[in-house]
């Protein structure tokens, strides 16, 4: 008698799978793991590309020891926290009250119009961003002066002064970020059950009640989110800034990516360079953690 | 003047009309009930009594006083949603002690009366927990003590038992039963579940498409439904209708003519007869539970299609004509599909209505 074995299915093997899988992670490992790795063992080397012949040697912690060490870094990174606390309240709080104002039922289509500006300055790239702030802070023909004009304030040099540069990434920075803020606040109000809401209502008549103890519990996943990315996102803040000010004048935007951008192509330094990005992305994710820890709460 | 009162009271949205002027009015202690089939208004209404859904015309009348633009919280109304609407970061306590905190009453009243609820409802020993770590009818208990902590002028149900299990439904309605006896607060109910208004309702309220059917006493709903809708919605199984045509008609009474009559004819005494006359079309309602089997003088002679085993009772259903009548006899009668079923009927439980439905 025959067998009567059924023919195996040549569209679908065990190794169907790993073709599926492969241009994603052949990708991932070529711009995320393979740089990070590189980044890590150049960490623990002498490696200046600009004193070739004095070779790569292996200096275990030494560059981390210059790091931590170095003033300079110190003060880049003092000054980005300060960018950090200075731009995420703004952010969250005009964040919050376009998420509540698009939360209210009503006014169908203007709403969903809304959320498609929302998402303008987000899908900008942030040199752009920069480049507009150059336009707009511009001291002679800048739109920022011209409208301080109609007010009665004239000529601040905006790029030109220690402060006033600040507040102009500042101001550059909360008009990026603003809308980010808004829509992942957006989702997390709509996750508020509708009834729950209405029997708030049926409870208190003042909205900032309902939502200290009604819908703030819901937004926690949605604050530690925001919280997380904006963080991890100023720490490694580079274009817009470097666009608009190069980190001047003197150190006033001198945010700790652009140092650490000028020790790596500027003095080629790369060994410190790479200490320097790696002791961010532990800080990066120490900070994560630490919000996860403190502040997500799941409502469910 | 009464304690809650809906004056010509109209909900449309855009070009929908979904409530088109309805008007009521309950006394303090009553328990009203909303029924009706889906998509009749019922809840809308409830929600606008709430103040949850703005009143597109007429006016709301609480307590004496006009709210019909007042904020749901000023209305000192309460509400036990379908869904119980529990804080779910909150524990039960705090659940309930949420509106009072609301409101400014001092802590050690607000334990007071949350403890008293507790008890009411059987809740002290989950006072601690949060609503997730709560079975179903915890909630329910819960979502109803939230609503007697705050001493409400109005209670209101919005489907309340419909999430629960057959048997907790029971169990929960006696309970809501006895709540209102206990407490006295009126209290309006909105269901679609015939069995709840009629066992709940010092009157019921019954609706269809954004309209009042009829508005009564579960009893007089029972026993003198105003039209078809009521007759066929209160009540269950739902009344047989039967349609007949007029062959005479007398003083006080009428002979119809139908196939599925013993004799072809069958004679009912009737008060009005003013309405109809000879050659018109009526239909005759005969509620399951009034059918007997076997009866001396049978009325009607039906073949009976399929039955089914309640065990202390068996549901027959027969066939007339197209109509499929339906029986409700105890034990369980000797008969088999095909069989022919002689059916009578006390002369009271006829119902009658014209061609439009409307009662005659």
């Amino acid at each position: 008698m025959r067998e009567t074995t059924v023919k195996p299915n040549r569209g679908y093997g065990r190794w169907t799978p790993f073709w599926f899988l492969a241009p994603a992670v052949l990708t991932l490992f070529v711009i995320g793991i393979y740089p990070t790795i590189f980044a890590l063992v150049t960490s623990f080397r002498q490696y200046n590309i600009a004193r070739p012949r004095e070779g790569f040697p292996f200096v275990g912690f030494d560059n981390y020891i210059n790091v931590l060490s170095d003033s300079t870094f110190w003060a880049s990174l003092l000054l980005t926290a300060r960018f950090y606390i200075t731009v995420l309240p703004i952010q969250l709080v005009l964040g919050l009250i376009i998420a509540l104002l698009l939360h209210k039922p009503g006014l169908g289509l203007l709403k969903s119009l809304a959320r498609v500006v929302l998402v303008v300055p987000l899908a900008t790239t942030y040199a752009v961003v920069g480049l507009i702030g150059r336009l707009i802070f511009n001291r002679e023909f800048g739109v920022a002066n011209q409208f301080l004009d109609v007010v009665g304030i004239g000529g601040i040099d905006w790029l030109g002064s220690q402060g006033g540069a600040f507040a102009a990434i500042v101001i550059m920075d909360v008009w990026q970020w603003t809308p980010f803020c808004a829509l992942i606040l957006l989702a997390g109000l709509s996750m508020v059950p509708g009834e729950i809401e209405e029997a708030a209502r049926l409870e208190t008549r003042s909205k900032l009640a309902m939502l200290r103890y009604v819908q703030l519990p819901f937004l926690l996943p949605s604050l530690t989110a925001i919280l997380i990315m904006r963080s991890a996102d100023v720490l490694k803040l580079f274009d817009m800034v470097f666009v608009m000010t190069r980190g001047g004048p003197g150190s006033a935007t001198d945010l700790v990516s652009i140092y650490i951008q000028r020790v790596g192509f500027r003095i080629f330094d790369l060994g410190t360079a790479s200490a320097q990005a790696i002791l961010l992305l532990i800080l990066t994710i120490l900070i994560s953690r630490l919000y996860i820890r403190v502040l997500y709460r799941e409502v469910n | 003047m009464s304690f809650l009162q809906l004056d010509t009271i109209k909900k449309t949205y855009g070009d929908v009309s979904v409530i088109k002027g309805v008007s009521f009015a309950a006394a303090k202690g009553e328990f009203v009930v909303f029924v009706g089939p889906s998509g009749c208004g019922k809840s809308t209404l409830l929600r606008m009594i709430a103040g949850l859904e703005d009143v597109t015309e007429g006016h709301l009348y609480i307590d004496g006083k006009d709210v019909t633009y007042e904020e749901p919280a000023k209305r000192e109304l309460s509400m036990v949603f379908q869904s119980y609407a529990l804080y779910p970061h909150m524990s039960v306590f705090e659940n309930m002690a949420f509106g009072l905190r609301m409101a400014k009453v001092p802590e050690a009243e607000i334990k007071t009366r949350v403890t008293e609820a507790a008890r009411i409802l059987h809740l002290e020993p989950l006072l601690d927990r949060k609503p997730r770590a709560l079975s179903g009818g915890q909630r329910q208990r819960v979502a109803i003590g939230r609503s007697i902590v705050r001493h409400p002028k109005i209670f209101l149900f919005d489907e309340p038992l419909s999430n629960l299990d057959a048997e907790l439904r029971t169990q929960m309605r006696v309970e809501i039963a006895k709540l209102h006896r206990d407490l006295g607060t009126t209290m309006v109910y909105v269901t679609h579940d015939q069995v709840e208004a009629m066992t709940l309702a010092d009157r019921i309220v019954v609706l269809r498409a954004g309209l009042v059917e009829q508005i009564g006493t579960p009893t007089e709903l029972y026993d003198r439904p105003a039209n078809t809708f009521v007759a066929g919605f209160i009540g269950s199984p739902k009344m047989n209708f039967i349609k007949a045509s007029v062959t005479g008609v007398g003083s006080g009474s009428l002979t119809l003519a139908n196939p599925s009559f013993v004799g072809g004819t069958l004679s009912v005494e009737t008060v009005s007869t003013g309405r109809v006359k000879a050659g018109d079309t009526v239909i005759v309602g005969l509620r399951p539970e009034h059918l007997e089997l076997n009866a001396a003088q049978p009325l009607l002679s039906l073949t009976l299609d399929f039955a089914e085993n309640l065990g202390g009772a068996t549901q027959l259903y027969s066939r007339s004509e197209g109509d499929i009548v339906a029986i409700v006899v105890h034990g369980r009668p000797d008969v088999k599909p095909g069989d022919t079923l002689r059916v009578g009927i006390e002369g009271r439980h006829i119902y009658l209505f014209d061609a439009n439905g409307l009662a005659l």
